[in-house]
């Protein structure tokens, strides 16, 4: 059976630093837009962390959820899209197909989570901050939508390799970008076809949970609930 | 372009990033020889170091090949050389493992900035005109050499100044043995969060001069008084890696978080329970605990050791600051403190932290030493989990080169008063790292003294708000382009020697700043070139590794050149996992002599009813990464802000003084005033407004210039009683509505309550 390729997130371990953010930008080659098209709500991270407060002062709670592309198996932006520039991957991807993508954002309307963002203009870089772009990913053009891949290159790289030494990918062994540089180890990625990985275990843990799950949409990504300390239970 | 000529361009070269060059009159350039041993398309990773924060982790550059405008002896062409794509935490780093914070991987954007210096600069309009024009490094060396020499032998009056951000390792042994060469001369060593009172206080609580380092992974139960742990204090990521283990490391085992402060910040957001309090009252609180932990018989007084008795009144119980008696003054309850007390107890290891605006008050040093009196009364100082000291490694050349040393805000402000007092006092100079007048209260008056000082040299990468006076500037490499070493002294229990050689070639005229050093050593011969025998800065780093090799051994290096050889292939040496520990060993000040001190504040309450809480930004930190796109656009943890800079307000608060969110805002204290729109925030004390360092920059690159606030130029010139670090949390101000203004927020259109993930 193909790789079903999935997230987990523990937001016990999350701290909202937001190192996954900027991974996912160098990684991504997603540009920066300026504060003038930020203002307008079209700065592009591909992940964010959402923040939200509970309670008044000062009985605050402040909880921090990452949130990038859930990669669902139902998703919502496919049938919508009139040129399968959105489409399903038989590993389980929701893949966005550049150069058949005419740019009407159904999909972005269609997708739950706010992830999908579209290039209003071409996207800039400073000489020579054109020389940081990474060879492995393409850089998209206006007109076309754009949204976090789970690092497809870094799959597809890791996979080659296990294929040329003949044998399979090893759980851990692909780390996307954001991934890999979490300080706290919050996220993990892994394959949810082989029921011994280790995202596939974590999310089993009775934390877990997807979000939006009344939706349908069917995401990858497992959120594990913030835990509480139980008084004594360490005495 | 179009987009289909795009996709054929694309097609057809197979490298989809090369856009920006498409149509460019590149191909005009001359090209350079190439680099050898680029394989096109196959990436490489190479070790660097992080210098992004003092915190000092270890990279991995990913490198690939590809085409670059660069200068090579005053021409410009084209070169076929590795170019840094991507930073990575170097996994087998012990501080960092692996990991990364999010200003680490914008350190890529300080190599490929566009507005960095490319060539030797001099001035050429006013003093602070910014009118600089290019000259080569010959000229540059000679112009820096005169001046120098002139010094040296006395035909110019006054003492060499070296101003620099704190260096480690051969580097600062490099600019202090300079900076000794020269007569009555003297090196200072600044930047705003330089963490002077907490090494002042951990020199006197337990005779390390460091910050602490802590295995927060084994800790059951962390009580942070104000300390941005998971964000911008000590060692980050070292950090970030403990706290997730802590939270979910280990099964069965989950530690509880507990944080005072009066603003929540990133940290505090994480915490099991926020408490606020009030400013300046952080050691009052932690004397508190410490007096329920004796009174009830949890901990005894005589178990803290040294660290506990230098407070005055330890031996008898600290009566004085019984719950009910600090409750108003700290503005926690009393029941909440003792219940605090009871937990931590009951739940070792137990570890306290302080840092940030807790230890920016002008009792910050009192605060800082009674946390380090708790941490010794439940048992944490020198145990797993609790308050550890990195072992250093120091380089064993002898310090008998006289700079006078100083560190800190204190040292700059007598900088100022010096060159102002006597302009020819000082009669060169060198800054390198450090960007003292955007750093320092406008109220030091450093701009005007930089005005009058006969020579200043820029070893600085940006024009800034310091270099900008510079008469000449002699650019230094990026981190990235050049050797790198370094011994950090917090964030790993193993003693860490990181060094790497250059991951790229330079892109642009620049020379490391070590080697100029060495240069203009060589041609000050004499002394000079006796203290500092070594052409360059590598050779250098070198030496120091044999001495190392020779002090430590290694089990994997049978000579000295394979460990230099291993060493640099790895990113540095790390001392085995035997080696650390190093405990807490005793006081060095009196017992009983360290008195309680209320932290005191500029500005009457009548007039001036709100702390200023100035605070570390996640993205541009002190201000001195707000020069990378990449930090500018990534939205602030707590708000979502973006490009700005914003005063947080409590609801109550802004309703008072009818402000809403995003109304522009004046806050003026007894020496300024700065504008930011409100950002109303249930996280903040009611008398209390918060600001983030790190924008109002004047002249810093064109993604950083005349953009947002400076909290720092309204701050009121008191230091720290006790040490030479600025009391940056001690400025009272008060704040009116002056018009709209405008916040630029990400996902301002998201939903405002959490979804709520259903359990299975
Ligand atoms: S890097 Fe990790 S800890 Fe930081 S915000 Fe992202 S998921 Fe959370
Ligand atoms: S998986 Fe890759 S593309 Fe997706 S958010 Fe993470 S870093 Fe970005
Ligand atoms: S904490 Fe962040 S900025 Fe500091 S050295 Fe580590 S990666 Fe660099």
């Amino acid at each position: 059976m193909a790789h079903q390729w999935g997230m987990v997130i523990d937001l016990d371990r999350c701290t909202g630093c937001e190192a996954c953010v900027v991974a996912c930008h160098a990684e991504n080659n997603i540009a920066t837009v300026g504060e003038k098209e930020a203002a307008r709500s079209r700065a592009n991270h591909w992940i964010r962390v959402e923040r939200y407060y509970e309670g008044d002062f000062p009985d605050v709670k402040v909880k921090f959820m990452p949130v990038l592309c859930q990669q669902c198996d139902a998703a919502p932006c496919e049938p919508v899209c009139p040129t399968f520039a959105s489409y399903h991957t038989e590993e389980g991807l929701n893949g966005q197909v550049y150069n058949r993508c005419i740019g009407t954002r159904y999909c972005a309307n269609a997708c739950p989570y706010n992830v999908r963002f579209f290039n209003f203009y071409n996207p800039k870089w400073d000489k020579p901050l054109n020389l940081q772009l990474n060879p492995d990913v393409s850089v998209r053009e206006v007109g076309v939508m754009e949204k976090c891949t789970f690092c497809v290159q870094r799959i597809k790289a890791a996979e080659t390799n296990a294929r040329a030494e003949k044998r399979d990918v090893r759980d851990g062994e692909i780390q996307p970008a954001c991934v890999q540089s979490c300080p706290t180890n919050a996220m993990v990625f892994g394959d949810l076809s082989d029921p011994n990985s280790r995202a596939s275990r974590m999310a089993a843990s009775s934390r877990g949970g997807k979000l939006l799950e009344e939706l349908g949409a069917r995401p990858k990504i497992t959120y594990l609930q913030r835990d509480t300390w139980n008084g004594d239970e360490n005495a | 372009m179009q987009r289909r000529d795009f996709l054929k361009i694309t097609a057809i070269s197979g490298a989809a990033a090369t856009l920006d060059a498409c149509g460019s009159p590149d191909h005009q350039l001359i090209r350079f020889i190439p680099e050898e041993d680029l394989i096109p398309g196959i990436a490489t990773w190479k070790p660097s170091v992080c210098t992004m924060c003092a915190a000092g982790c270890g990279l991995l550059v990913r490198v690939m090949e590809g085409d670059a405008e660069v200068v090579r002896n005053g021409q410009l062409g084209l070169m076929q050389m590795g170019l840094a794509k991507k930073l990575e935490g170097n996994p087998a780093h012990p501080i960092n493992q692996g990991k990364l914070c999010p200003r680490g991987h914008a350190g890529l954007q300080v190599t490929y900035h566009p507005d960095r210096i490319r060539t030797p600069l001099m001035r050429s309009g006013a003093r602070g005109s910014g009118e600089f024009k290019a000259i080569s490094w010959d000229e540059a060396m000679q112009h820096l050499m005169a001046q120098l020499s002139s010094l040296h032998e006395g035909r110019l009056p006054g003492r060499l100044v070296f101003l620099t951000s704190p260096l480690r390792a051969q580097r600062r042994n490099i600019a202090t043995t300079f900076a000794g060469g020269f007569k009555d001369s003297q090196y200072i060593e600044f930047s705003f969060f330089d963490e002077g009172v907490v090494r002042a206080a951990n020199s006197a609580s337990f005779r390390h001069d460091a910050p602490p380092t802590v295995e927060l992974g084994q800790s059951n139960y962390i009580i942070s008084f104000g300390a941005n742990f998971l964000g911008t204090w000590n060692s980050p990521v070292a950090q970030s890696l403990g706290y997730g283990a802590m939270r979910q490391g280990r099964a069965g085992l989950r530690g509880k978080f507990l944080q005072f402060e009066p603003r929540i910040s990133q940290t505090g957001a994480n915490a099991d329970e926020w408490v606020p309090c009030a400013p300046g009252s952080e050691g009052a609180l932690a004397l508190g605990i410490a007096h329920v932990l004796m009174q009830d018989k949890l901990r005894s007084a005589a178990s803290a050791g040294a660290a506990g008795e230098l407070i005055e009144g330890w031996a008898q119980g600290l009566a004085e600051y019984a719950p009910e008696k600090i409750s108003a003054q700290t503005g926690v309850k009393a029941a909440t403190i003792t219940r605090i007390a009871h937990e931590a107890a009951a739940n070792g290891p137990a570890v306290a932290l302080i840092g940030d605006a807790a230890a920016a008050h002008t009792n910050g040093l009192f605060n800082t030493l009674a946390v380090n009196a708790l941490n010794a009364l439940l048992g944490s100082a020198g145990k797993a989990g609790g308050i550890q000291f990195s072992p250093v490694w120091n380089p064993s050349n002898d310090k008998t080169a006289g700079a006078q040393e100083a560190s800190g805000a204190e040292a700059v402000r007598k900088l100022a008063e010096q060159i102002e007092s006597n302009a020819n006092s000082v009669g060169a100079l060198l800054i390198h790292g450090a960007n003292p007048a955007f750093a320092t209260p406008a109220a030091w008056k450093l701009r005007r003294a930089l005005e009058k000082a006969p020579l200043i040299a820029s070893f600085g990468s940006f024009i800034d708000e310091t270099s900008i006076f510079a008469d000449l500037i002699l650019p230094d490499h990026s981190p990235l382009e050049s050797w790198v070493e370094d011994a950090p002294d917090s964030g790993s229990l193993r003693t860490v020697v990181s060094v790497a050689p250059p991951a790229v070639l330079p892109l642009h005229d620049t020379r490391a700043m070590p080697d100029v050093l060495l240069d203009l050593a060589h041609r000050l011969g004499g002394n000079f070139a006796k203290a500092l025998p070594w052409k360059t800065y590598d050779e250098a780093i070198q030496a120091d590794f044999a001495a190392l090799y020779k002090s430590k051994g290694s089990k994997d290096a049978k000579t000295t050149d394979d460990f230099w050889s291993n060493a640099q292939q790895q990113g540095g040496w790390w001392g085995p996992q035997e080696d650390a520990a190093q405990g807490a060993t005793g006081a060095k000040a009196a017992s009983g002599s360290v008195k309680y001190a209320a932290a005191e504040f500029d500005g009457n309450q009548s007039e001036f009813p709100f702390h200023l809480m100035p605070f570390a930004s996640q993205m541009l930190y002190d201000g001195s990464l707000a020069a990378l796109p990449w930090m500018q656009e990534a939205p602030d943890p707590m708000s979502t802000a973006m490009w700005g800079t914003w005063v947080e307000l409590n609801p109550a608060t802004a309703s008072k003084l009818g402000i809403k969110q995003a109304d522009l805002v004046e806050v003026a204290s007894r020496h300024g005033s700065v504008q930011a729109p409100a950002m109303i925030t249930p996280g903040i004390a009611p008398d209390v407004v918060a600001m983030p360092i790190g924008q109002g920059h004047e002249n810093f690159t064109r993604y950083a210039s005349n953009r947002g606030a400076n909290p720092i130029s309204i701050l009121a010139p008191m230091t720290v009683a006790g040490t030479d670090s600025l009391a940056w949390a001690a400025t009272r101000v008060k704040i009116a509505r002056v018009g709209e203004g405008k916040l630029v927020l990400f996902g301002a259109s998201l939903r405002e309550e959490p979804p709520d993930a259903k359990r299975r």
